[in-house]
């Protein structure tokens, strides 16, 4: 997929700015706070309806204005020329429009613009907590398996509605009502093992798009994998009939811990990702430079998957990325964005030394815009 | 902004408490009834007024009726062995357009939903267990569980089978799958994947 051209208006630092891209790298260029990062999370919005950086659409709102409005045109396999339209009103909300015409469900436009974005924060990925390495699968799996969306969103209502009443229960200094429980027992149990068997069917074909990420980035650890653990891995296998047997015994297991707490405490919601390169745990062992390198390598085999699973390469948006890497890894970085292996690009720094040295301008499939003080020109070459 | 009249501002009040009635909406609510003919607004107060004090809950079925037991539960061309269950009233009026279902129905008034503060025992099921015990006047063969398919639906739905099942009745729902009359090419991925799921032979 591409995406052809853009329009933000009153979008964080930009108040109308209208801009072009071209079909391979595109370079944003311009000094911290210029609106660089601004135009990526845009183009994330159009395709998923939401940014990369925050969950509340009113802080990407321009100070003062009373509404913003991006508006893309893309093409690609899936849609062949499509312009999508998001209006967001602080009183009336959030809607999307493809070609003019409304989009009832968000579910059903997610996935049909794919996109895969790195951003700096995405460290926490690697290096944070259990939930942002679910937060990394779900966003892939949300994108590649319409069914898993569903899945998932069940499983949550289900969640929360069971949370409720272990800790109604718990407040009234009883035991929930047995049958009840059961029931909600029931369909926590089959959306979770549809949950958790997506995911682990996920982590064994992603295996080898990380394992050729890696060697793209000329990498020194010859092994990364990423490996499913949790609550319910006591499966034999990850068949549907076999996760939903495990998580019933681990369930019964937990009776007298849920009702003590009030809360669920067996399921995917509180399963883990497990990262290592060469065998080493990277959330306890890895350098700055292996997360670095691991961060990068997920966000480049989350694109080679999508690209596979969809038929059709995504738009890789990579903020930062220079920074994070080193000389060498960001001279293989460059070298892999202009080669057949991916699509479109669009990528933001500050400086363009290192970018000028691997990327030519001059004529050709790849352009670059400098952004100042909320405005997009393109150099004179 | 507020009316200078007191009765005015009294009935937009009334009618925004409404479902899907906003204040505005109310508002011009107001303006139509002050249009109407007295007696025009009489009927329509003395049908507001009638519905409270007429309309009572079938024994039976739990659903709204003017007579006790109901038309439907009366009835001797419905099979009585056979009962749909219902989340609510109005789901009756769905079935019963298809023209096609010959049994008859038990209303639910909900589904379990702790989030709502709704359980079993905000639940008419106490009266669905009593039409299947040794004194009811009909013997119930089939039960259809005929809620909708959401999160809250198949759990009441799960919730129920487990308790009804050891009456020996027949405990049934309905299928779920592609529209009639869809395009495959227009049906979302969910649907789909249930409809693919529960495929059966020709």
């Amino acid at each position: 997929m591409i995406v052809h051209s853009l329009r933000l208006r009153h979008f964080r630092a930009h108040n109308d700015s209208r801009m072009t891209f071209a079909p391979k790298v595109n370079v944003l260029h311009g000094q911290n706070g210029a609106g660089k990062t601004n135009i990526l999370e845009a183009i994330h919005y159009l395709c998923l309806s939401k940014s990369f950086l925050t969950t509340q659409d009113r802080l990407v709102l321009r100070v003062g204005a009373p509404f913003f409005e991006l508006t893309g045109a893309f093409g690609g396999q899936r849609r062949s020329a499509v312009e999508v339209r998001l209006h967001f009103d602080p009183k009336k909300g959030k809607h999307l429009f493809t070609n003019g015409a409304p989009i009832e469900r968000v579910a059903d436009h997610v996935g049909m613009l794919p996109v895969v974005s790195f951003e700096p924060g995405d460290i926490t990925i690697t290096a944070g907590m259990p939930g942002e390495r679910r937060r990394f699968v779900n966003n892939i799996l949300c994108q590649a398996k319409p069914a898993y969306l569903e899945a998932l969103t069940r499983y949550r209502r289900v969640l929360r509605q069971r949370n409720r009443l272990l800790m109604m229960a718990k407040r009234q200094g009883a035991a929930p009502d047995k049958a009840t429980l059961a029931s909600w027992d029931d369909a926590l149990v089959q959306h979770g093992s549809r949950v958790i068997g997506i995911r682990a069917q996920f982590l064994t074909d992603f295996a080898s798009f990380l394992h050729d990420a890696y060697r793209h980035l000329a990498a020194m650890e010859k092994n990364p994998a990423m490996s499913y653990s949790g609550s319910v891995s006591a499966a034999r296998s990850w068949k549907v009939g076999a996760i939903e047997q495990a998580f019933r015994k681990q369930l019964a297991a937990a009776v007298k811990r849920e009702h003590a707490r009030g809360q669920t405490l067996v399921g995917p919601h509180r399963d883990e990702v497990k990262l290592t390169v060469d065998g080493l745990e990277l959330r306890r062992y890895g350098s700055q430079g292996q997360h670095r390198t691991f961060g990068i390598a997920i966000k480049l085999a989350q694109y080679f998957y999508l690209n596979d699973r969809l038929g059709e390469p995504p738009v890789l948006l990579l903020d930062d990325v220079c920074d994070s890497l080193d000389s060498r890894r960001a001279e293989a970085l460059l070298l892999l964005l202009q080669s057949d292996l991916v699509g479109q690009s669009l990528i933001t720094a500050a400086g363009l030394e290192t970018i000028r040295r691997f990327v030519p301008f001059e004529a050709g499939p790849n352009q670059r815009l400098r952004v100042h003080a909320g405005a997009v020109s393109v150099p004179d070459a | 902004m507020r009316y200078s009249s007191e009765s005015i501002e009294s009935l937009v009040e009334q009618f925004s408490r409404l479902p899907t009635i906003g204040r505005k909406s109310a508002q011009r609510l107001v303006a139509h009834v002050l249009k109407m003919t007295k007696e025009d607004v009489e009927r329509f107060a003395k049908a507001l007024l009638a519905v409270k004090e007429r309309v009572k809950r079938c024994s039976i079925c739990q659903n709204v009726t003017d007579d006790v037991p109901c038309a439907l539960c009366r009835s001797d061309k419905r099979d009585q062995g056979l009962v749909c269950v219902v989340a609510e009233s109005n789901d009756i009026l769905a079935l019963e357009r298809t023209g096609e279902y010959v049994g008859v129905y038990h209303v639910l008034g909900g589904v379990i939903s702790p989030l709502d503060g709704i359980g079993p025992d905000d639940l008419r099921i106490r009266e669905l267990i009593q039409r299947l015990g040794p004194d009811a006047k009909h013997v119930i063969r089939e039960v259809i569980l005929a809620v909708n398919p959401t999160v809250e639906g198949d759990t009441t739905a799960f919730y129920l089978a487990q308790l009804l099942t050891p009456f020996g009745v027949q405990v049934t729902r309905l299928a779920r799958g592609l529209p009639v009359g869809s395009d495959l090419s227009f049906s979302d991925e969910a649907t789909l994947t249930r409809a693919l799921a529960g495929r059966g032979p020709l």
